[in-house]
């Protein structure tokens, strides 16, 4: 359904994403997975069409045989909504705080349709209830800020499906939220993905949470695609070495609820921090920061496939287990 | 004798419209017991009261009912150069070090604040840069100005601020909710590693139940702004005595992965 092809985005002369190839099967959750600064929310955005004017753009996007690349501002913002809906970490950012919570539903409906207003406003209700938030007739006339951050990120999430999109880009969604609110989020956009056939690419610097929602992840560094495969095999038995400490710099919970053998334990770290664009490293690009790098990881690694679509790019991996 | 003792402690913001029972009250009748460099975990919602409380308990919000102790003092009680003392004793690192410094003071302006205010004295850069040391930093911040910065340094700068008066004892809003995965890693260790070589007194609230079995041996659960279990961290997180800790550990496995405690 979507399909990444060479794709390069280059800001200021840098070239800051280059995905050789990322595709997402109709109705399937992908989690992109990175640092700050990793270029995963560039790639999101880079499929959305919302990269700053300055941006150039190059390679192939595919959404169900068509080139969004080679589409217009008019025919984007038609896909945008329509057939891709958008749902960013920020809530309270990203609604209007002076507008009803039933209007920023409801104008996501109409910019797309033409209902009259009665089955508008039912769309709405029914919206609402979706995203399970109570007592949508008087809920609709509340403000934002009226709302708790999780029944904010309920109305975006309405907004974003209001169109009834075929694929949705969760951007950190629930990075703002309780535990007990993201986990109830997170459950949501699951069962909105299963109930719509609705395929979701899920941007997050948890492996933790993309374990959750996800049945593919494709980990990011440096702009490109350095690990990718079935969740729980990326998780089980990583082979990048930035893949592997991603995962031991993850605070998790303790096995078995162990959590005798866990207090005062120190986290593994990813040795220095992501460079700045336009600074990494020639040949593999994390290899400044590895704990296993030589020589040959001076030049591009190539891909390599440990089976199930489980692919890595990386001149000393990690042993199988 | 604890290091600080919350008895009975009832909190309510200005204005608040206070009822006959708990509405109103932010917090309601909390007792809150922290030994001597030992580390405590504060979990819950938000709007619990997990933060209030521990600006009640560093002095940065006065009390209505109940007593707060210090060192064996009642807080309420201190003034002249025992407040002061008391102050320059407890220090607090905020969540977001991108709000809470100063966008139009260099580094060295802020990094040397708490040392002016509380001391009476200008530190030179050789001191600062001692201070910068201690929790990884170049003294090459302290011309820079905070939107020069990334996240991970910035709180490293927040945590050196805060230590720089030599305080007993560190409370930690969130320090790390607002960084990535890989940062939150290293600002934790830094943080496990000064409490262990100057000897403090950890307080930390935080909404990650991950985060805080791992640097908390005691925990206090919070809900609608009262203590309803404490003790310590193996105990309440892994025999939890109420649904709400239940409910708590449910969401926090869910989305997180399972580690074993020696690979940490």
């Amino acid at each position: 359904m979507l399909e990444l092809d060479d794709l390069r985005v280059h800001i200021g002369g840098h070239e800051i994403v280059h995905i050789e190839h990322l595709s997402l099967e109709p109705g399937s959750r992908l989690g992109l997975v990175g640092e700050s600064g990793s270029g995963k929310t560039m790639t999101a955005k880079a499929v959305a069409g919302l990269l700053p004017d300055e941006a150039r753009v190059s390679g192939s996007v595919r959404f169900n045989g068509r080139e969004l690349l080679a589409m217009n501002d008019r025919q984007m913002s038609e896909v945008r909504g329509r057939k891709i809906g958008f749902v960013f970490q920020d809530p309270a950012r990203s609604l209007n705080p002076m507008m009803r919570v039933g209007r920023q539903v409801s104008e996501a409906i109409r910019v797309h349709s033409e209902l009259p207003r009665a089955a508008v406003a039912r769309k709405v209700v029914a919206l609402l209830e979706q995203v399970q938030l109570p007592d949508p007739p008087t809920l609709m006339r509340r403000y934002p800020h009226q709302l708790s951050g999780g029944q904010q990120q309920r109305v975006m999430i309405a907004a974003a499906i209001a169109a009834d999109p075929e694929f949705l880009i969760a951007d950190e969604p629930t990075t703002a939220l309780d535990v007990t609110v993201q986990e109830e989020i997170l459950r949501l956009l699951i069962s909105l993905s299963e109930q719509r056939g609705m395929g979701v690419l899920f941007v997050s610097h948890d492996l933790g949470v993309i374990r959750f929602v996800c049945d593919r992840v494709a980990v990011i560094y440096g702009g490109a695609v350095v690990e990718t495969g079935r969740t729980e095999d990326v998780i089980a038995a990583p082979r990048h070495r930035y893949t592997a400490a991603l995962l031991a710099a993850n605070p998790g919970m303790p096995r078995d609820d162990n959590f005798r053998a866990f207090i005062g334990q120190r986290l593994h770290t990813i040795p220095g921090s992501v460079p700045p664009v336009g600074t990494f490293p020639s040949g593999c690009r994390f290899r400044n920061r590895c704990v296993a790098a030589s020589e040959a990881c001076t030049a591009m690694p190539g891909v390599l496939d440990a089976g199930d679509g489980h692919r890595y790019s990386c001149w000393n991996p990690v042993e199988g287990l | 004798m604890a290091l600080v003792e919350v008895e009975n402690m009832w909190f309510h913001y200005p204005r608040a419209r206070l009822g006959a029972g708990v509405e109103g009250w932010t917090l309601q009748d909390i007792s809150v017991q922290v030994q001597a460099q030992s580390t405590l975990g504060i979990v819950g919602e938000s709007g619990s009261g997990k933060s209030t409380l521990i600006r009640v308990m560093c002095g940065l919000l006065r009390h209505q009912r109940g007593v707060v102790r210090f060192d064996g003092r009642d807080i309420a009680g201190l003034s002249g150069r025992d407040a002061v003392d008391r102050r320059q004793r407890n220090q607090m690192v905020f969540q977001n070090p991108r709000r809470s410094l100063d966008p139009r003071m260099t580094i060295r302006r802020s990094l040397s604040e708490p040392v002016r205010a509380l001391l009476d004295r200008s530190p030179d850069d050789t001191e600062m840069t001692g201070w910068l040391e201690r929790v990884g930093l170049g003294p090459d911040v302290l011309p820079r100005f905070p939107h020069q910065l990334s996240g991970g340094q910035l709180q490293r700068i927040g945590i050196a601020r805060s230590l720089s008066v030599n305080p007993t004892i560190l409370y930690a809003d969130e320090p790390v909710s607002a960084l990535d995965v890989s940062v939150q890693a290293q600002v934790l260790n830094l943080l496990m590693d000064l409490r262990e070589q100057l000897g403090l007194t950890l307080v930390m609230v935080s909404h990650d139940l991950g985060v805080v079995s791992r640097m908390c041996a005691e925990i206090v659960v919070m809900r609608h702004g009262a203590v309803i279990e404490s003790g310590p961290t193996e105990v309440v997180l892994g025999a939890p005595a109420t649904d709400y800790t239940r409910a708590l550990l449910h969401a926090a496995r869910a989305a997180s992965l399972e580690r074993e405690g020696a690979e940490g």
